[in-house]
């Protein structure tokens, strides 16, 4: 990859396309880091060279085998590693609830678990709420109900809203409406949630 | 003007996103669920100096780090990014910084975590230069200048310059007036903060540049890249199926994708640039915040005569966009003069919001209005509908025009003329208040380009520029095209948001999606509809001009039982392809989507505490081409309306200069906790310009709502609060007038 010569298009090529310095065009110069393993420096920021540990990952009824370090969280790890990226990243803090998965029957931020907590739990995710080609009642419910606009927020609203079903078939609007609360919708279709967590309520009666 | 409203077959019903399959069950593919073999993480370092010139960046420790693959700043890449500032020359990387949150280096490397760890062992030294944070201060002569031409952003042409507009005379106005107000209204900077943040995918195939942006229009974000990196536009490809949110701050391309397009050559692999959730808050933009000075002259019996308005706006470093503040708009003002001054100063810059120009100054005007009548006791109600806005600057009509069904359908479906109470009459701690207020978005026809191709199964794949941001613009494109065809909507395939692929698109920006490509979709349906009659003219030895088709069949209209699939037709011909590019103007007219909101609270006399108990938008925007999505926009945009009302604020530290609080928690956004039930009404009378009558939706709910608490709140408690955000400790503090 450090290779000039050894990349298609080097990037004095890249260069000579742009122009040089002329107002309206970039300029790039250099840029590229040449690492020297030998003189590889380990920053205290980071510590010591992070160490994986290889996990079981049980993601909707399958086993996953995966290496993490222990910063990874298990959202990064669901994106990046498991591949299940339906599970969103919207703060990373812990604040806006878009990568809401339910662990062991509860839901809770993935963005602020981390990964090597996960060895020996249920994790269920968006992806693992379908049967086969059969939505579950609450996804069948957001899309009557409009429940997406952007759809960032989507699989988190519906894992809170499924967790909450869970524990009680048959919430209210006010319980509905507390147990969607730790999810941020910046769209403002709080209407729309409620009312498709309302509407599998209103089927459970 | 208007037409009646017409039965449609698949136009104006209540029709689920045709990706709402998708949305809801993970399988939506964003830009950031993008992974490319080989693909590096890449993150920003930002400036922690409101203004300041670097003098140094020493980046050796960093490239040491095992993993970085590549770090790019001011002096080895320098990129303009020109639709980042309006009005003075921007790079995606500046020296000096102008904001706390200016970028100053990105660094690409084989995981997120390291790119992060990269950036603290970045050296920059920094000369710190004199700043200044408040726009008022920023315009006194002796203030450290942010561009060359000072503080003052230039307007049309070199010269600094205010944006001013006026009509009639304002002096003859006052001098007509029984009594002439003055007052002051003060709004914050507040961010979009779209659920996504900011991301961008970008890779380089033999000189071919391809960027998964998060944008509100690819065609804008090709003609941007391709102009700063002087590459032809065929050496450009955007791509956003997906997007996740953005109100404003996601047009035309940004810095981000650039950089990540920058570190993608220089690494010679693709790159994943990810902001953070403060990136977002500090590193973009939000809504420019206001000081508006209000002068307002009226009659006796509530009509105003004059009005004028001097105001500032806080842009921050860099002017991305007006400044300007609309929200006189609504109101037949005979005599009128405004002066706004878009201001720079050392803080995180402001542009494109959801209604841009209109939240702030409908908050500052509707207040002020709302105020007059109760100090010349006159129920609001009336005064509102007396002063509407019936003519454009008081002589060119409007297209369509519904306001005064909005007040009337709207006070009447809350019980206005039942509810409303003076001013701070309620006794006991829970106050109630009703309050109204007037809200809308101008609407116009623009360029726009459609293709739809006709499959030999009779089934159509329309090809449109859309990114669909959340509006549902992928379902209402598909809507208008199986009613323009005649076939049903499960009949259409849509691919959108693909430079490469799909047709020009004016970009999601300006509520324009529907009236600029949906004309062009019903055009290009038109086309391929004559393709189709010309064709099975022979094969029904009949005239084109007498042929018609709906559900699928080709017949003739005269007699229905003449027909023929339109696959037969198709099939014969291979495949038919419609196009179109549209660019239709007005002449003489003036087109705009109006609004009237309506809110009961309920005001804790000992905390301060609000509570929305009602809240009823009553929206005038043509035809509504899907009642669902449609509804949601209007509920999304008085949900952010009532963000901006009560708690959000971006605040910078004083000294500092700092941002304090760029995140969701400490910014406040409302929450399923806040957000009362929005009760909707259309009143759905055709445009005679829009498609299938339909005017713009999506950025009108935010205009009104504002205002439309504040003056409740008013109502409950006698007390004016005249800066945003309506805080309890401000309504406590605020004097019973």
């Amino acid at each position: 990859m450090n290779d000039e010569k050894g990349s298609k298009f080097s990037r004095r090529s890249f260069l000579k396309g742009l122009g040089s310095s002329a107002i309206g065009t970039a300029a790039i110069s250099t840029g590229l880091v040449k690492t020297d393993p030998a003189e590889a420096y380990t920053p205290e920021t980071s510590g010591n060279a992070p160490a994986k540990k290889a996990l079981n990952l049980k993601v909707n009824g399958k086993l996953y085998k995966v290496d993490v370090e222990h910063r990874n969280t298990l959202a990064e790890v669901l994106r990046d590693q498991v591949g299940l990226t339906g599970t969103k990243i919207g703060c990373d803090r812990g604040e806006c609830g878009a990568c809401t998965v339910i662990i062991d029957g509860r839901n809770m931020y993935s963005c602020s678990q981390l990964a090597v907590w996960m060895e020996g739990k249920e994790i269920l995710t968006i992806e693992g709420l379908a049967k086969g080609d059969k939505l579950d009642p609450l996804q069948e419910a957001f899309i009557e109900h409009d429940g997406p606009q952007c759809g960032f927020c989507t699989s988190g609203q519906i894992m809170s809203g499924k967790a909450l079903l869970m524990k009680n078939p048959k919430p209210n609007e006010t319980q509905a409406r507390r147990g969607l609360s730790g999810n941020l919708c910046r769209c403002g279709n709080y209407n729309r949630e409620v009312a498709a967590v309302l509407a599998v309520a209103a089927k459970a009666r | 003007m208007a037409q009646a409203p017409k039965e449609f077959s698949v136009v104006g019903k209540r029709i689920p996103r045709i990706d709402a399959h998708e949305r809801v069950t993970g399988q939506a593919q964003y830009t950031g669920d993008i992974q490319l073999p080989g693909m590096l993480y890449a993150r920003v370092l930002r400036s922690p100096h409101p203004h300041a010139k670097i003098v140094g960046i020493d980046t050796s420790k960093a490239e040491k780090l095992p993993g970085v693959k590549a770090i790019v700043h001011h002096e080895n890449a320098k990129v303009p990014w020109s639709s980042g500032g309006l009005t003075h020359q921007r790079f995606i990387f500046n020296n000096p910084v102008r904001y706390v949150g200016d970028a100053v280096a990105a660094v690409a490397a084989t995981d997120r975590h390291i790119a992060e760890d990269a950036l603290k062992l970045i050296d920059v030294k920094y000369e710190k230069i004199p700043h200044v944070l408040d726009a008022n201060e920023a315009l006194k002569p002796d203030a450290p200048k942010i561009t060359p031409n000072g503080n003052l952003s230039v307007g049309k042409g070199s010269a600094s310059a205010p944006i001013e507009e006026s009509w009639g005379d304002v002096d003859k106005g006052f001098s007509e007036a029984d009594r002439v107000f003055e007052d002051t209204y003060i709004t914050k900077h507040v961010n979009n903060a779209q659920m996504e943040r900011r991301v961008s995918v970008a890779k380089w195939d033999a000189g071919k540049l391809t960027v998964f942006a998060s944008t509100q229009g690819v065609s804008n974000a090709r003609t941007d890249i391709a102009k700063d990196f002087a590459l032809p536009l065929s050496k450009v490809r955007i791509v956003c199926k997906y997007m996740g949110g953005g109100f404003g701050n996601k047009n035309q391309a940004q810095d981000y994708d650039y950089m990540a397009a920058v570190l993608a050559k220089v690494a010679g692999q693709p790159v994943k640039l990810e902001f953070t959730r403060e990136d977002d808050y500090i590193g973009m933009h939000g809504r420019w915040s206001s000081e508006q000075r209000y002068k307002i002259g009226v009659k006796k019996d509530g009509t105003i005569t004059a009005v004028t308005l001097n105001a500032v706006t806080n842009m921050g470093a860099y002017r991305k966009q007006s400044g300007n503040l609309s929200g006189t708009d609504f109101y037949n003002i005979p005599n009128f003069k405004k002066v706004i001054l878009p201001v720079h100063t050392n803080t995180v810059v402001a542009a494109n919001y959801r209604a841009p120009s209109y939240p702030q100054s409908v908050f500052g005007f509707a207040s002020f209005l709302d105020q007059i009548a109760h100090e010349m006791d006159i129920n609001p109600v009336d005064m509102f509908m007396r002063n509407r806005i019936q003519k454009y600057k008081s002589k060119t009509p409007f297209t369509s025009n519904f306001l005064e069904q909005c007040i009337s359908e709207g006070s009447k479906r809350i019980g206005w003329q039942e509810k409303w109470h003076k001013a701070g009459a309620t006794g006991g701690e829970k106050k109630h208040g009703i309050g109204m207020a007037l809200g809308g978005y101008p609407f116009r026809p623009g360029l726009g380009a459609a293709t739809i191709r006709l499959n030999p199964d009779g089934t159509a794949h329309v090809l449109v520029g859309v990114s669909d941001i959340g509006t549902g613009a992928k379902s209402t494109m598909a809507i208008i095209a199986a009613e323009a065809l005649g076939i049903s909507l499960t009949q259409i395939q849509l691919t959108n948001g693909d430079t490469d692929v799909t047709p020009y698109s004016v970009g999601e920006s300006g509520s324009r999606t529907t009236s600029f490509t949906g004309l062009a979709v019903i055009a290009a349906a038109e086309d391929v509809r004559r393709q189709i009659f010309n064709r099975a003219a022979g094969q029904m030895k009949v005239k084109a001009e007498e042929l018609d088709l709906r559900d699928g069949e080709v017949f003739v209209k005269a007699d229905p039982s003449q027909k023929l699939p339109l696959e037969r037709v198709v099939r014969s011909a291979g495949e038919m392809i419609g196009r179109a590019t549209t660019n239709p103007a007005f002449k003489d007219v003036e087109g705009k989507s109006f609004s009237a909101h309506f809110a009961e609270v309920e005001v804790d006399g000992i905390t301060g505490h609000v509570k929305i108990s009602r809240y009823v938008a009553a929206h005038d925007s043509g035809t509504i081409i899907n009642r669902l999505p449609a509804e949601s926009q209007i509920k999304g945009g008085v949900t952010q309306g009532i963000g901006m009302a009560f708690t959000e604020e971006l605040i910078i530290d004083k000294v500092t200069g700092i941002p304090i609080n760029p995140n969701y928690r400490d910014a406040k956004v409302p929450t399923h906790l806040e957000v009362p039930e929005v009760e909707v009404i259309f009143i759905e009378q055709m445009d005679p310009f829009g498609p299938f009558g339909g005017k713009v939706v999506g950025e009108p709910p935010i205009t009104a709502a504002v205002a439309t608490i504040a003056n409740a709140i008013f109502n409950a408690t006698g007390k004016r609060v005249k800066e945003l955000p309506i805080t309890p400790d401000k309504i406590l503090q605020a004097r019973q007038v």
